[in-house]
């Protein structure tokens, strides 16, 4: 999976390539609108991690470009700027997916494998992680090829822990991915606990073994070791 | 009090009173000029009277007619002086007591001293002053209540072009091209090029401030980005997470909080700025009930107890901000809550109450929608923006929010 990322701040563009590289992402970055609109040109990506804001051009304008020379790769828009319009046009413009900055990046990779899962529709669609098996468009789990019922929470936690396995998973990150901006309106943290013991029960009597790491201070983390 | 009204006011008072000081000074004047002429006419009769007894030696045959009376006395000591005065005496002729005017004058015919009164009339010289004082008062009236209505209509008519241009500025919105028409008259066409160039000023400072706004949030989002992904990565590292968890998720919840923060304030600069069209058609029973059964979800873990009552209400509002409003109220009502508490939601046509309890006592009304305003017990995980966003909501669509303590519950009331 080859992915380019284009992010004009520096550190910012390093930890988004450093993040996914690390998921098994081929990445490429740019942090100019003339380097990106080269890059584009040139090459075939799966996903295109664009931010809007760029020193020498607007990355909506990338976008038409885009979508103009008939590219095929998912987009997904990084924003400072938390505007409704920009985010209609983005979308309006062929863009697959909006996320607001500051994000995390287990959020990010979530959307870019949802996105690459959409476009390689006839390729394999199952996640797998050591016995546990995720169909994500059926949106049904088998443990060791037997059905588990997880609620819809439990499901998208599962999702979650699996596209961002082996990598340390603060509370607030997960709390943000399941709720959204509700996560502010009670202690999460209490609830997000609840729907972990719920999964890992879950997973346990399903025979999974026990892959949900507690990191203590910080949240979770979902490996083998 | 209108400009022109009160203009009027001030100016028929000037004009009653000067023509009121004239009608006064013209019945003097008059009086004074009239009295003179019978003066003179009195004198006339005198040198006759003298002329003849010169001539003929005996005083002449005295006729009296209704207008003039003559009296003769005869007295022992000649008078040098004659007399004038006004006085009111009885006419034989006429049968009662008029204003005569009186000359009194002395005569010495064939070395007989006579004392000579000669009577004229006042009452017709009274009648003219009257009858010219009269006319003079009408016409003053006359002049005054055809300026009037003259004033009236033609005022109205040259007023038409700044209530025109004032019609044209309170339908004024940002952004929008301003027209206010030239006119023949320089004042208007002063008041309408100052206003235009201050509207022009404004919509320059308008996108300075919302390319400021723009860019701040570019700013401050991208570092904050860049602390949250690197906090990310440095939580990565099992070495420096068992030392410093605690450091590296104050960090993360410290960036949440500015980002949340940066968001809020945002938000609210751009509904004080009009930025948004409330041209939508909200359905508040739904967007509360859906609200209400996602937060409601979280709410379980406080096991409150919610009761709704609503009924189908439908405003013209904008329908991600209806979200934001319905979100921080009921958010609140869910967060500040307490174990075991309670939370009432009533809707009806005229208005959304949320009632709820909690441990935090009765909050100052008055400080309450300001920014940044908390209860020093409330818990610091709240920015002190979501009430002041909710206000601002409801001052954008002309709707009013209420904050009472029933001494149980917090109650907003939102009245449509």
């Amino acid at each position: 999976m080859k992915l380019l990322i284009i992010e004009d701040e520096p550190s910012l563009n390093k930890s988004i390539v450093d993040y996914l590289t690390d998921r098994q992402y081929l990445c490429e970055s740019a942090s100019t609108y003339a380097d990106a609109i080269e890059k584009v040109e040139c090459y075939q990506y799966d996903c295109i991690v664009l931010d809007i804001m760029l020193p020498d051009g607007n990355g909506l304008k990338l976008l038409q470009q885009i979508k103009a020379n008939n590219k095929t790769e998912g987009i997904i828009i990084i924003s400072a700027r938390n505007e409704l319009d920009d985010k209609v046009a983005g979308i309006e413009l062929g863009a697959d997916d909006y996320l607001t900055k500051p994000f995390h990046l287990p959020e990010l990779a979530v959307r870019i494998s949802a996105i690459i899962r959409r476009k390689n529709l006839q390729g394999s669609n199952l996640l797998l992680f050591e016995e546990i098996q995720m169909d994500v468009p059926g949106k049904a789990v088998t443990v060791n090829n037997k059905a588990l019922l997880l609620t819809r929470k439990e499901y998208d936690l599962l999702l979650y822990f699996i596209i961002n396995k082996n990598r340390v998973l603060s509370k607030n990150a997960i709390a943000e991915h399941l709720w959204g901006d509700d996560m502010d309106m009670v202690d999460n943290h209490d609830f997000l606990y609840t729907h972990v013991k719920n999964l890992r029960k879950k997973l346990l009597q399903a025979g999974a073994k026990d892959y949900i790491q507690s990191i203590y201070g910080i949240g979770y983390k979902f490996s083998i070791a | 009090m209108k400009l022109f009204t009160k203009y009027n006011r001030i100016n028929i008072l000037a004009s009653i009173l000067i023509f009121l000081g004239g009608c006064i000074a013209f019945y003097f004047v008059m009086d004074h000029v009239l009295v003179k002429q019978l003066d003179e006419s009195l004198e006339t009769e005198q040198a006759e009277m003298a002329q003849y007894a010169k001539q003929h030696g005996n005083l002449p045959e005295i006729v009296n007619t209704n207008d003039q009376q003559v009296y003769v006395k005869e007295i022992s000591q000649p008078i040098a002086t004659a007399v004038y005065a006004s006085s009111k005496t009885f006419n034989k002729n006429e049968q009662k007591k008029e204003l005569m005017r009186q000359l009194v004058f002395g005569l010495s015919v064939s070395s007989k001293h006579y004392q000579i009164t000669v009577n004229k009339s006042q009452e017709e010289t009274e009648d003219l002053l009257k009858l010219i004082v009269l006319i003079a008062a009408v016409m003053v009236a006359f002049i005054l209540l055809a300026g009037y209505i003259i004033n009236r209509m033609v005022l109205k008519r040259l007023w038409q072009p700044f209530y025109s241009s004032m019609h044209t500025m309170a339908n004024y919105q940002l952004q929008q091209p301003l027209h206010l028409p030239a006119t023949t008259i320089e004042e208007f066409n002063l008041l309408n090029s100052t206003m235009n160039s201050m509207v022009a000023r404004v919509e320059q400072d308008y996108q300075v401030l919302k390319e400021f706004t723009g860019n701040a949030a570019h700013e401050m989002q991208t570092p904050l980005a860049v602390i949250s992904t690197n906090t990310e990565s440095l939580m990565q590292d099992e070495a420096v997470l068992l030392h410093h968890h605690a450091t590296i998720s104050t960090i993360e919840e410290a960036a949440k909080r500015l980002s949340r923060l940066n968001q809020s304030l945002l938000l609210l600069t751009k509904i004080e700025n009009r930025r948004f069209e409330l041209d939508e058609n909200v359905q508040w029973d739904v967007l509360v009930k859906q609200r209400l059964s996602e937060l409601g979800r979280l709410a379980t873990s406080q096991s409150l107890h919610i009761t709704v009552h609503t009924v189908p209400v439908t405003t013209v509002f904008h329908q991600q901000l209806a979200d934001i409003l319905i979100s921080n109220l009921l958010g609140n009502a869910i967060r500040y809550n307490m174990e075991g508490g309670s939370l009432n939601i009533e809707l009806n046509e005229k208005e959304l109450v949320i009632a709820n309890t909690s441990p935090i006592p009765a909050l100052d009304s008055t400080k309450i929608f300001n920014r940044f305003y908390r209860h020093p017990e409330t818990k610091a995980e709240g920015n002190g923006l979501g009430l002041s966003i909710v206000h601002q909501l409801c001052n954008r669509a002309g709707y009013t929010l209420n904050y009472h303590y029933t001494g149980k519950e917090h109650v907003f009331t939102i009245r449509f």
